[in-house]
């Protein structure tokens, strides 16, 4: 986890914290700004905007450990969510509009196991899921909207 | 005392060596005997109709608290990766137990959402005296897994209705149960004692069905069964041979003994020995292959294979039945990866090891593989199975000492 912050905060802006009242039920991966902000307040978390040239990164810190990382193009649209934390988030919440891309996809895998990493990558849309008690982690990205000259392993 | 757990584990005991010489007729001019801390551990097929590979099983006792009414469970997964005791109902129901959910201070039922790497169990937390070899845990809450899907259901937010990958019954679990003996004590621990708002993890349920997230003291989670014996509770040693095969045997029998440094037959060795300390997660950490980045690490014998990314290992086409683990082209390679322990224990050792191409190389009716990986696009290194074979695997419980050790910790 301390190593996936290293480069953003090397990149990072000085940003304060940023709070966010309004509230609408709108999920996240696809979402817009207020999708991030129903995040948080589901979390009961904290904002923590970082601007980059190409996107921003929103990240939502609650005092029960959970954490979300949110990264939002240019154009407002959030086209990848990161998650850590001692539970698991909301992914119906989290995925948005891809929830039912991702179930159908669990549906179909045949190697769906409680003991391996969870991982369903189309070519709209990929979901990672790992870790164990505890100390779970995973993300969901919209490949088609990575911004250009950034790359997967860019989303942690 | 220990004289009387003799006698009570003496006739279900049929597979512990261990008992070699006593004629089960204990009396007072008998030196005490040391409680039967060895616990027989198959990897075979699994129950009926699963199919599984490099699955560690063990026969557990599982007793209405403080009854005689009692099941032996069998192919119980063994589990370093997770922490607490979850059987599945129907296999509880078949061996004549039932047990009774713990409640909250409101009379509220408590139902856990755990979560595993790729899926979770749900089901009540219930009291259950457990026996393992000639070691018990009294009033150990366990998890049911409710497979009868006979329990108040999650709230449409919990992750147990969101993922599409709750596993309760004996197929998608590829055994009765897991047996969670890591490095903890409880499955969550302190993050479920305060949180604000309380974590998806465990519920209290109303009689009327409706589940609310709720925080649950230390005493009242799942628990490692091994944590709450009377002695022997400082950890296990899980004690498996090397394959004959390398491309596969069909069985492989060993041992876990319980207790670390407490009887004769779980010493730790004096030289040769790499801790490695966990952090509050459990993990350690491991670089692969030359590589750079630092990655969260476990022994994990829950997992079937060694899990990491390598974006140059060729995965298994989607087509076969190995879609999910490596196929390197070259039928074998070798690889390594070196561990670092968190904390006071900071050892760090390399381990050598080779994924093979499992459609080219493996015994088709074998169940125990040792070149077998999986986990493209892991952040984390997990020494599934595989590393078991041939190797004594130690694991400290935390804030427990092992002689001058002090867990958590992993060490082989």
């Amino acid at each position: 986890m301390t190593l996936h912050r290293v480069k953003w905060v090397s990149l990072a802006l000085a940003f304060g914290m940023t709070s966010w009242c309004v509230a609408p039920a709108r999920a996240a991966l696809g979402g817009d700004a207020a999708s991030v902000a129903s995040d948080a307040d589901a979390l009961h978390g904290a904002i923590h905007t970082t601007p980059l040239q190409q996107y921003d990164i929103h990240e939502i810190t609650a005092d029960n450990g959970m954490r979300l990382r949110e990264f939002q193009t240019r154009s407002g649209v959030v086209f990848a969510v990161v998650w850590s934390g001692p539970a698991m988030p909301d992914l119906q919440k989290l995925l948005g509009t891809s929830y039912q891309a991702y179930t159908t996809a669990v549906a179909a895998a045949n190697h769906s196991g409680l003991k391996h990493p969870l991982r369903v990558a189309t070519s709209d849309l990929v979901v990672e899921s790992e870790g164990h008690m505890r100390a779970y982690s995973g993300r969901a990205y919209l490949p088609a909207l990575i911004p250009a000259g950034m790359s997967a392993a860019d989303l942690r | 005392m220990r004289i009387t757990h003799l006698l009570v584990v003496l006739a279900p005991c049929l597979l512990c060596a261990c008992i070699g010489g006593s004629n089960g007729t204990a009396t007072s001019t008998v030196p005490p005997t040391p409680t039967v801390n060895t616990l027989a551990v198959v990897v075979d097929a699994g129950p009926a109709g699963v199919g599984a590979i490099n699955r560690p099983y063990v026969t557990v006792k599982v007793c209405v608290p403080g009854s005689t009414t009692c099941a032996n469970i069998d192919h119980v997964l063994v589990d370093t990766g997770s922490w607490g005791l979850r059987l599945v109902r129907s296999v509880l129901t078949a061996g004549g137990v039932t047990l009774t959910p713990s409640t909250d201070a409101q009379g509220q039922t408590i139902q856990e959402c755990a979560a595993f790497s790729g899926g979770q169990t749900w089901g009540p937390v219930a009291p259950a005296d457990v026996t393992l070899a000639g070691e018990v845990a009294a009033k150990v809450p366990v998890q049911v897994l409710d497979d009868t899907n006979t329990s108040p259901k999650p709230p449409s937010t919990s992750v147990c209705v969101t993922s599409g990958s709750v596993h309760n019954a004996v197929p998608e679990l590829g055994a009765n149960g897991i047996l969670g003996v890591g490095v903890f004590a409880q499955d969550c621990g302190m993050a479920c004692v305060n949180a604000a708002p309380a974590l998806d993890n465990y519920y209290g349920c109303t009689a009327a069905g409706v589940c609310t997230a709720e925080n649950i003291a230390l005493a009242g989670q799942v628990t490692n069964p091994v944590a709450l014996f009377a002695a022997d509770n400082n950890g296990i040693i899980i004690d498996l041979p090397g394959l004959q095969n390398p491309n596969g045997d069909a069985t492989v029998q060993g041992q876990i003994l319980f207790g670390l440094a407490t009887q004769t037959d779980n010493a730790l060795p004096a030289t040769g020995l790499t801790v490695l300390g966990a952090d509050a997660n459990g993990d350690f950490t491991a670089t692969y292959n030359g590589g750079t980045t630092v990655l969260p690490a476990l022994i994990d014998s829950g997992s079937d294979d060694y899990a990491f990314a390598d974006p140059s290992m060729q995965p298994c086409p989607s087509t076969t039945q190995w879609v999910g683990y490596y196929c390197p082209p070259s039928g074998l390679q070798n690889v390594s990866a070196v561990n670092t322990g968190v904390g006071p224990h900071n050892a760090t050792n390399t381990v050598q090891f080779a994924i093979a191409d499992p459609n080219i190389s493996f015994v088709a009716t074998a169940t125990a593989f040792i070149n077998l990986g999986g986990g493209q696009g892991s952040t984390r290194f997990t020494w599934g199975m595989p590393f078991f074979y041939g190797r004594k695997v130690y694991i400290g419980i935390e804030k427990k000492t092992s002689g001058s050790l002090t867990g958590p910790f992993y060490a082989y």
